[in-house]
C-alpha cells in the first residue's frame, strides 16, 4: 500500500485546491493509498514505523524539503522507497535536485517508480539529502584530521553538498553525484575588494568527513534544519532507496 | 620529441580548487588533480597534476605528476613528469624533475635535478 504523509502546513485552506487536484492525479494513476496527516502532536518515527509494520510499499512525503528531511530521518534504516510530491516552487530544492515536477505532475514520477539508492548525510545525528550550509565569518574547518581550511574572506559561504541543489554552478566541470559516496566542500567566497568589481572566487574539495566549528552560526541543513556547531559531517552508512525523475541532476 | 599540447599538464578533470580566499593548514594528500590559488601551509602531495596560479603562496614540499607553477612556493618540488615555470613564478627550493621548462623572468633558488626515466636508464647502459 501507498502512505502518503502530508505535511502539518498543507491543514491551511489555500492549500485546498492544490491537494484535491493531487488527490484526483493519484486516484486517476491508480495509486490511491493511505493518507497520513502530520501534527503537533503526531511523533513522526512513530508514523513511519508503524506503516513499514502494516507493509507499507512506497511512503510518500507532500509537503517541501522540510518535510522530506523530517520523513528522511526516520526512514534511513530502511528498505522502502521514499516517493516525493512538492507542493509550492519555493524550498523546494530536494525535488527540482531529483528531478520530481510540482504538485499533481509529481504523480507521472511516482507511476514511473524510478528507483534508485542515494547517500545520506550526517551532520551529527541528523540526516540531510541535499547540503550543509553554514556563513563563512567565524567558521573553521578540520578534514581528516590531517589538514584544517581557513577562509580569509568572512563573507560568502561554506556549504557541503550531497545532492547538488538547483542554481548552484560550480565553477568547474565536476560530477556532483548522491551516489558516489563522496561530498563536495564548497566554499563561495569574494576575491576582490575592489566594490566595481566584486570577483566571487571558489574552493572546492571532495571528502568524507568533515568539522565545522563556529562559536556564533548555525550549520542549517536541507534549507530547513538548524544545528550549533561543533558539527561533524559524513555519509551515513545506510542509503536511502527513493523514487527520482528522469531530469535529475546526475 | 613530444610536441608542446602534448606536455601540457591535463587540467580538464579538476577535482580540488583552493580558492584565492583559502589558506590550507596541515597535511594535503590528494589523488586527483588540484589548483591552488590560495595560501598553502604544510606539505600538498598528489598523484595527478597541479596548478599553482600566480597569486598562490605556498610554504611546503610539493609532489605531484605534471605540474605549472606561476606562483610563490617556499619548499622542495618533486615532480614526476613535466614542470612548467612560467615568468610569474618564485621558487625558493630544491627541484627534482623528469622534464622541464622554465619562462623568461621566473626566479629559482634552488638545486634542480633532474630524473631520469627507467627506460633512458637502459638507454644510456647500452
Amino acid at each position: 500500500m501507498n502512505i502518503y504523509i502530508y505535511d502539518s502546513f498543507l491543514n491551511q485552506k489555500k492549500y485546498e485546491s492544490v491537494l484535491a487536484k493531487i488527490e484526483t492525479r493519484i486516484t486517476d494513476m491508480g495509486l490511491n493509498g493511505k493518507i497520513d496527516r502530520l501534527g503537533i502532536t503526531k511523533n513522526i518515527n512513530e508514523i513511519v514505523n508503524q506503516e513499514i509494520k502494516r507493509g507499507a510499499k512506497t511512503i510518500v512525503v507532500v509537503g517541501n524539503d522540510q518535510t522530506v528531511n523530517k520523513i528522511a530521518n526516520a526512514m534511513v534504516n530502511c528498505q522502502i522507497p521514499l516517493g516525493i510530491i512538492p507542493v509550492g516552487k519555493e524550498n523546494n530544492d530536494i525535488a527540482k535536485a531529483l528531478g520530481i515536477d510540482f504538485e499533481e505532475f509529481a504523480c507521472e514520477t511516482l507511476s514511473a517508480r524510478r528507483i534508485i539508492q542515494i547517500d545520506v548525510g550526517l551532520a551529527n545525528n541528523t540526516c540531510f539529502l541535499l547540503r550543509a550550509a553554514i556563513v563563512n565569518q567565524e567558521t573553521t574547518i578540520e578534514i581528516d584530521q590531517n589538514y584544517s581550511v581557513e577562509i580569509l574572506d568572512k563573507q560568502g559561504e561554506t556549504q557541503i553538498i550531497n545532492l547538488l541543489p538547483p542554481g548552484i554552478i560550480l565553477p568547474i566541470k565536476i560530477k556532483v553525484s548522491p551516489q558516489d559516496e563522496i561530498l563536495e566542500l564548497f566554499i563561495k567566497t569574494k576575491a576582490t575588494k575592489n566594490i566595481f568589481n566584486k570577483k566571487i572566487s571558489y574552493s572546492l574539495f571532495q571528502i568524507k568527513k568533515v568539522l565545522i566549528k563556529n562559536k556564533h552560526f548555525p550549520v542549517i541543513i536541507d534549507n530547513s534544519k538548524s544545528i550549533t556547531p561543533p558539527v561533524e559531517i559524513s555519509l551515513h552508512k545506510q542509503k536511502l532507496n527513493i523514487i527520482v525523475g528522469h531530469n535529475r541532476n546526475f | 620529441m613530444f610536441s608542446k599540447q602534448e606536455q601540457k599538464a591535463d587540467f580538464k578533470e579538476v577535482e580540488t580548487i583552493i580558492g584565492p580566499s583559502v589558506k590550507i593548514k596541515g597535511d594535503f594528500h590528494g589523488t586527483n588533480n588540484i589548483i591552488v590559488e590560495g595560501v598553502v601551509d604544510g606539505s600538498l602531495k598528489t598523484s595527478g597534476n597541479l596548478r599553482i596560479s600566480d597569486k598562490a603562496k605556498i610554504t611546503a614540499n610539493v609532489e605531484a605528476k605534471d605540474a605549472k607553477i606561476s606562483g610563490e612556493v617556499k619548499g622542495n618540488i618533486k615532480i614526476r613528469g613535466y614542470l612548467e615555470i612560467t615568468a610569474l613564478a618564485k621558487i625558493f627550493g630544491d627541484i627534482e624533475v623528469l622534464s622541464l621548462s622554465i619562462e623568461r623572468g621566473a626566479i629559482i633558488n634552488g638545486k634542480c635535478t633532474m630524473l631520469v626515466s627507467g627506460e633512458e636508464i637502459k638507454k644510456q647502459q647500452k
